[in-house]
């Protein structure tokens, strides 16, 4: 589609919206083009191509707040006319006032024009590439499940006040699940993930091969041992552990007083070692982009700064009732209202390497995925540490099943020991190897 | 609609599948005492899937003119010719099944739509107040009611011509208690198939919010779990997502032929005999289960399933494609969310037969062990079975007697060691009824459950 008719459409409904009733309007509109090509146990799959257009209006009655969003195109006026009925009807909230206007620089090299021509075909070729890679390294290898897809998305918003920004942007992205099996010995699966936003930059090949030798690697693995001490955990297990940052991280949150940080900007909540930061325009990001969901520019934002909390991430409604500005981390799509959430963020790498991290531990744990539960709110974390090696006098020396991990996240963020100069990226997040101490491991 | 899609795929040489679906959905979320959501969403496409040479491709759209389709279909059958050249194993073709044909309502007496908004808003503020009410340790209230409803038109060119109905509302609590400088959550959900008086048939919003006051204030005295291996009495909830999570993936015939620990294991005991263990399209012992569903997204008409019985595994869930490549029946689990996913094998209402055994006799055979109940904030199960919850609910009973609550607990072991495990099977039934939905790259609404049951498993938990 082209962004000028999308722009257009978005006009039409907040003009409609204003005609209904409406004193404050803001509508985003998002269109996107994608085709995709699965794997699944050793095979191609399935390919799929999708299009589609999605308006989403919120509407401000006072400040009463009404949300309506379709993807009929048809139907935009009844979409404008529901957002104020649900408004006409909501308690008010003073916090409920729309952004005011304000430039908004553009980011580089989010959209690549080859995207629009990547279709069906590319796609296949691409999820061949998984199956390829992990024949060519091992029979017992099995790909269980692969996607490879290609996306070109357009956003326009704009909003009564006057702002207005549109942005099209590419995404790839992709992921592999390999298990490997050896008669009747099956190992612990191991899921790897990548993204490009161009076409040049696309290569599937590291992220299968890191699935498949975590796979074969982990073949053989027998029972732990138990112990109270260090573990080593990797990117994707730092980004499962740790997920109940980004919750206290919310402005959201800490309004709510569910946040345990809400009175703890300035103060230290982990060790001097860490320090995250939160960055809507880095280069390459999965996030990247120039606006939030609200319009506002994203920027790089330091959230903790050697352990000391400095800001919360903020939309345009929590920085209205901090009295602040917002950090332009309104998250979503057009099908629902604006939340809170993270961009590209970062726990910037330290000094030391991940196998001088390993030499220091007497008897320790390296864990590569974590399957289990991290509590958002208390910050207790147990569960299952998969694809894990024990570690003794320095060395990775065996595989091991069945090993239970338990701890808190908000005391070892604290008492952590050791951050690693690599880093990975895990979804949204590029992380390094951290070292947790005094945590109870269990064999089973 | 639906001539215009008989009329096309009449005209189609190769299989083909179009599905329609119109949903509109609501959303109403009220926190800390002030409205944080109220939304209403439409949306409406068609997904096309076509099978050449063996193999199937797929496409979306929300392009609704007759030309729209058209362009659809056609990168659908292009999608399945790029893949075609290099695919390993071709579909050699679907299993014959009973196809649906004609309307399937929704069975209320109370549609959705009967309701005003004020009705639904005033539920929400009414019950979020409740919570900040529910004593001086609560920090947090939330309260979200959502519901969709559902028309889709599925034919294909071998003879479905299905126009099918559904409605699905749902009601989740969160309370949160604090103090000094502790933070409890407790929640408590309620989902359903059908219209508004039948969400609160069994069980009322109030009481669905107290549950969750009592939860969150309850944990910031309870100790933490010890861990160990325990005897169990499980709630018919946490047997549902026992039979859903840890049973029922591993039984998903596309997750079988994926490697699951189930693949040779058709004809042999993998539990005990007391276990008789189901996935139906329908709402047995119990109604208004939420995963209802009288006609599957293949168009073929669903069934109940047995999948172990006494002990002893009996079947697959199947598509049609993976019903012909073990030449037995489709079941009917072939679903898809939304119009742009294609179908895939996914559960029903999951559920363990009930037995005979009263619950005070379940409870009578505990020395020393745990009463549990719902899942807690995730959970993860692998194809091997094995499986590690959180608990929403773990109380210790000694003597047969429920008592102080325990705080963290998780459950982990392989269900269907588990199963074998099992002593004892209550003559009770519920549905789990939560609000929510089982994913596997889309979601699905889901309902398991059971009766209550006694059985030994692994519980986690850590040192305080």
């Amino acid at each position: 589609m082209n962004p000028a008719i999308l722009v257009g459409d978005c006009q039409r409904a907040l003009e409609l919206a204003k005609k209904h009733g409406a004193s404050q309007v803001e509508v985003f509109g998002q269109t996107s083009r994608a085709v995709t090509s699965s794997v699944e146990k050793n095979d191609l799959q399935i390919s799929k191509s999708q299009q589609e257009t999605r308006i989403g209006i919120r509407a401000l009655v006072g400040n009463q707040l009404g949300f309506a969003s379709t993807n009929d195109l048809t139907k935009i006026e009844q979409a404008a006319a529901d957002a104020v009925t649900l408004a006409k009807a909501s308690p008010g909230d003073p916090s409920n006032i729309l952004p005011s206007a304000v430039d908004c620089p553009p980011v580089d090299g989010v959209y690549d024009p080859a995207a629009d021509r990547f279709g069906t075909e590319e796609a296949v070729t691409q999820a061949i590439r998984f199956l390829e890679v992990a024949e060519a390294l091992d029979p017992r290898l099995i790909i269980g499940n692969g996607e490879f897809s290609a996306e070109v998305r357009e956003r326009v918003v704009l909003n009564s006040h006057g702002l207005e920004a549109s942005e099209r942007g590419s995404l790839f992205t992709y992921f592999v699940l390999a298990t490997a099996r050896d008669g009747e010995r099956v190992s612990n699966f191991d899921f790897q993930f990548d993204a490009s936003r161009d076409v040049a930059s696309i290569d599937v090949e590291p992220i299968t091969r890191r699935a498949c030798e975590h796979a074969l690697g982990s073949l053989g693995a027998e029972k732990g041992e138990s112990f109270n001490g260090p573990i080593l955990l990797s990117p994707s297990a730092v980004q499962q552990i740790f997920a109940p940052l980004a919750f206290q991280l919310s402005a959201r949150n800490a309004l709510r007083g569910m946040s345990r940080w809400k009175d703890a900007i300035g103060q230290s909540v982990g060790a001097e070692a860490v320090t995250m930061v939160d960055d809507g325009r880095l280069p390459g990001g999965v996030a990247t982009a120039a606006f939030d969901r609200e319009g506002i520019p994203h920027r790089r934002l330091t959230l903790i700064e050697g352990g000391v909390l400095r800001t919360f991430l903020h939309n345009a409604y929590t920085a209205n009732a901090y009295g602040t500005a917002s950090t332009g981390h309104a998250s979503g799509s057009a099908g629902g209202l604006p939340g809170i959430g993270p961009t590209n963020l970062m726990i910037l790498p330290g000094e030391v390497s991940k196998d001088d991290l390993i030499s220091e531990i007497g008897q320790g744990l390296l864990v590569s995925r974590f399957s289990g539960n991290s509590d958002p709110v208390s910050g207790d974390f147990s569960g299952v540490a998969k694809a894990a090696h024990l570690i003794k006098d320095g060395k990775v020396v065996r595989p091991v099943t069945g090993t239970l991990i338990a701890g808190n996240v908000f005391e070892v963020l604290k008492t952590l020991s050791g951050v690693s100069i690599e880093t990975e990226r895990a979804f949204n997040a590029v992380l390094p190897y951290l070292r947790l101490e005094g945590i109870s491991v269990t064999a089973e | 609609m639906q001539k215009l899609l008989e009329g096309i795929v009449a005209g189609s040489t190769d299989w083909i599948e179009l599905r329609y679906q119109s949903r509109s959905s609501r959303r109403i979320v009220a926190r800390n005492g002030q409205l944080e959501e109220s939304s209403s969403n439409l949306l409406a496409g068609l997904g096309v899937r076509s099978l050449v040479d063996g193999v199937f491709g797929f496409a979306s759209t929300t392009d609704l003119s007759e030309e729209g389709i058209r362009r659809a279909v056609a990168a659908a059958q292009a999608a399945a010719k790029t893949s075609a050249g290099a695919k390993k194993k071709r579909i050699k073709g679907l299993a014959d099944a009973k196809l649906a044909v004609g309307t399937f309502p929704v069975s209320t007496d109370d549609p959705l739509d009967n309701h005003p908004l004020e009705e639904k808003l005033d539920l929400v503020m009414r019950l979020d107040e409740r919570v900040r009410g529910g004593g001086e340790d609560i920090v947090s209230s939330m309260v979200a009611y959502s519901e969709l409803q559902d028309e889709k038109i599925i034919v294909t060119s071998d003879g479905a011509s299905a126009h099918v109905f559904d409605s699905k509302p749902d009601l989740m609590v969160l309370a949160v208690a604090g103090k000094n400088g502790d933070q409890t959550m407790g929640y408590d959900s309620l989902g359903i198939t059908g219209g508004w008086s039948d969400l609160f048939a069994l069980v009322s919003g109030d009481e669905v919010a107290d549950r969750a006051i009592r939860l969150a204030v309850d944990q910031l005295s309870a100790p933490h779990a010890a861990g160990g291996t325990s005897v169990v009495v499980l709630h018919p909830s946490l047997v549902g997502i026992l039979c859903h999570e840890a049973i029922g993936h591993t039984v998903e015939a596309d997750i079988v032929l994926g490697g699951a620990v189930t693949s040779d294991k058709i004809g042999k005991v993998v539990g005990s005999e007391l276990v008789t263990l189901c996935d139906s399209g329908a709402t047995e012992f119990a109604p208004h289960a939420v995963g209802i569903l009288p006609v599957d997204d293949e168009g073929v008409l669903t069934q109940r399933t047995v999948l172990i019985e006494n002990g002893v595994l009996r079947s697959f869930l199947h598509n049609r494609e993976t019903a012909a490549h073990y030449d037995v029946s489709p079941t009917g689990n072939a679903r898809a969310y939304v119009y742009s996913d294609d179908p895939l094998i996914r559960m029903r209402n999951t559920y363990i037969e009930p037995g005979d055994t009263s619950l005070e006799e379940l409870l009578g055979g505990v020395k020393d062990g745990y009463y549990l109940r719902g899942l807690g904030m995730s959970g993860q199960a692998d194809s091997n079975a094995e499986f590690m919850f959180g608990v929403q609910e773990a109380r210790r009973v000694v003597d047969g007697k429920v008592g102080e609550m325990v705080r963290g607990a998780t459950i982990s072991g392989n269900a269907f060691d588990v199963l074998k495990s099992v002593d004892a099977v209550g003559a009770d039934f519920a549905w789990d009824h939560s609000a929510g939905a089982c994913g596997k790259g889309q979601a699905a609404k889901v309902d398991a459950g059971g009766p209550h049951l006694r059985c030994t498993l692994t519980i986690g938990g850590r040192q305080a």
